[in-house]
């Protein structure tokens, strides 16, 4: 176990580039606050705890990424990285800390870490990242849930308008069907081709559909990547769902054409051409 | 010669509602093999009705029919398709040639039905084409074809599978003077090449082709 970088949100202000001096500390700032403020790798600036105190000149050592976490998306604090030690002695605490994460080499030796921190002294509360994770995430699951009940409700919409119009379009064949009868052909053929052509449409559809959901769901990315200023995917097309808008619309496309193909088979051709 | 068609005192009624319509009211008629048969009269005469009974599309409500030697008139739907498939040739007043084929895929489309193999089915497809002048418009679809092309292309098809019988619900009813004539040619090149023709019209010129006239009213054929 070792202390690392202390990821804590610090208020840094004033922040400023400075003349350079001795040898001073590094820290490593979040590209929104180096965008903002216009510092590079390298600038030297000065950190302090409270507006007004002399604080620390320090040197920009790196540069750091936004995670792409939902939990930030709305805080539009700055982020800067401190080694412990310097920390420490900038905010006045001594040899303290509140939190700090411990890396293992595997699930179990995850769990006799957790053992030995827990009963290392009174107060020490020791959480797997997972389960951390799970519990912040709580509010993003019930959001996850509620666009998936929406998603759910429209493909059962889609699924009505869509059955609807492969009835009627294959109900505006009823002369070709009463041809196709009086040729020879049988209620069999007629099933089948119907039923292939509905299957081909209904594939192509899918995967026009898969290609107008990747743009749009790029164009989405994009946007709010730019607003939010977050590398986080907002909208994302997984190969599950693609598979599954790909069986779902060959399954509508195949019932569908496989009823009103079937309905229009079953009548007699006479009743078809209107006679 | 062999009688391809023997209809026995056929009667077909219709109930509409509580009133029974009579269209049929006991025909009776013989088509040999190799004849060219014209049937005309009024609309309403029930000449379509009839047409409807010798192409198996439809069954008396009583008397007998024998089609090439077959009796078809309780035949079931799946029997009665089959042996419309193979034993009888319809060409409509509307063409009804699918759309979304050529001129070549519409005439193999019963050769495929009767499970003939696909280069066989291509040669015999070309050689009907070729038969009723459009060997070079294979390739074209309906929608690229005139009336009289696209009639023929329909002859082409009805032929497809050799037929006993061709079966033509006014075959020049939706087209030109002229274009008219060459079918009526057609059909007499047809005949005389030994296909069995009955024809339901109101075409003078087709009826005149005919070898044969028969005149219905109300039902009943005259005389």
């Amino acid at each position: 176990m070792r202390s690392r970088l202390a990821f804590l949100v610090l208020l840094v202000v004033p922040l400023r580039a400075i003349a350079p001096q001795g040898n001073p500390r590094s820290i490593a700032i979040d590209e929104r606050l180096a965008a903002d403020a216009g510092l590079r790798v390298g600038d030297r600036v000065v950190v302090a705890s409270e507006p007004g105190l002399p604080g620390d000149t320090v040197v920009v050592a790196g540069i750091v990424q936004r995670r792409a976490d939902p939990a930030e998306i709305a805080r539009g604090e700055y982020r800067v990285r401190l080694h412990l030690d310097h920390l420490q002695s900038l905010l006045g605490y001594g040899d303290r800390v509140d939190r700090f994460g411990v890396k293992t080499r595997g699930a179990g030796s995850t769990g006799d870490a957790l053992s030995r921190i827990n009963a290392a002294a009174f107060g020490f509360r020791a959480h797997r990242s997972a389960d951390v994770a799970v519990e912040t995430s709580r509010t993003f699951a019930v959001v996850s849930r509620f666009h998936r009940a929406i998603g759910v409700i429209t493909i059962v919409a889609s699924a009505i308008f869509l059955l609807c119009i492969m009835l009627l379009k294959v109900d505006e064949r009823r002369r070709d069907v009463a041809a196709l009868r009086l040729i020879g052909c049988s209620t069999r053929t007629i099933v089948g081709s119907v039923v292939l052509e509905a299957a081909a449409v209904a594939v192509l559809g899918s995967v026009a559909g898969i290609g107008v959901g990747g743009a749009a769901s790029w164009i989405v990315n994009r946007h709010y990547q730019a607003v939010y200023r977050t590398p986080l995917r907002f909208s994302i097309v997984t190969g599950d769902i693609v598979l599954l808008a790909v069986a779902l619309s060959l399954v509508l496309g195949v019932v569908s054409g496989w009823l009103a193909a079937r309905r229009l088979a079953h009548t007699a051709p006479l009743t078809l051409f209107g006679r | 010669m062999s009688a391809i068609v023997d209809a026995r005192a056929l009667v077909r009624e219709y109930r509409m509602g509580e009133e029974i319509v009579h269209a049929l009211r006991g025909v009776s008629l013989a088509v040999h093999e190799r004849e060219y048969v014209a049937i005309v009269g009024p609309s309403g005469c029930g000449k379509s009705t009839l047409l409807n009974l010798l192409g198996v599309i439809d069954r008396p409500t009583t008397g007998e029919l024998s089609i090439a030697g077959e009796r078809v008139d309780r035949l079931s739907d799946a029997r009665a398709t089959d042996f419309r498939l193979r034993r009888i040739g319809f060409v409509f007043q509307r063409f009804y040639l699918m759309q979304a084929l050529t001129a070549r895929e519409n005439v193999e489309l019963p050769l495929a039905e009767a499970g003939m193999a696909g280069t066989e089915r291509r040669d015999r497809a070309l050689d009907l084409l070729d038969y009723v002048g459009l060997r070079k418009r294979e390739r074209h679809r309906p929608s690229q074809l005139s009336g009289g092309e696209q009639q023929r292309v329909a002859i082409a098809r009805a032929l497809a599978n050799r037929p006993a019988l061709l079966l033509a619900d006014e075959p020049t009813g939706e087209l030109d003077a002229y274009t008219g004539a060459e079918m009526i040619a057609l059909f007499e090149r047809l005949n005389a090449d030994g296909t069995t023709i009955v024809v339901v019209t109101h075409d003078e010129d087709l009826a005149r082709a005919a070898k044969r006239v028969v005149h219905m009213r109300d039902g009943e054929i005259l005389g």
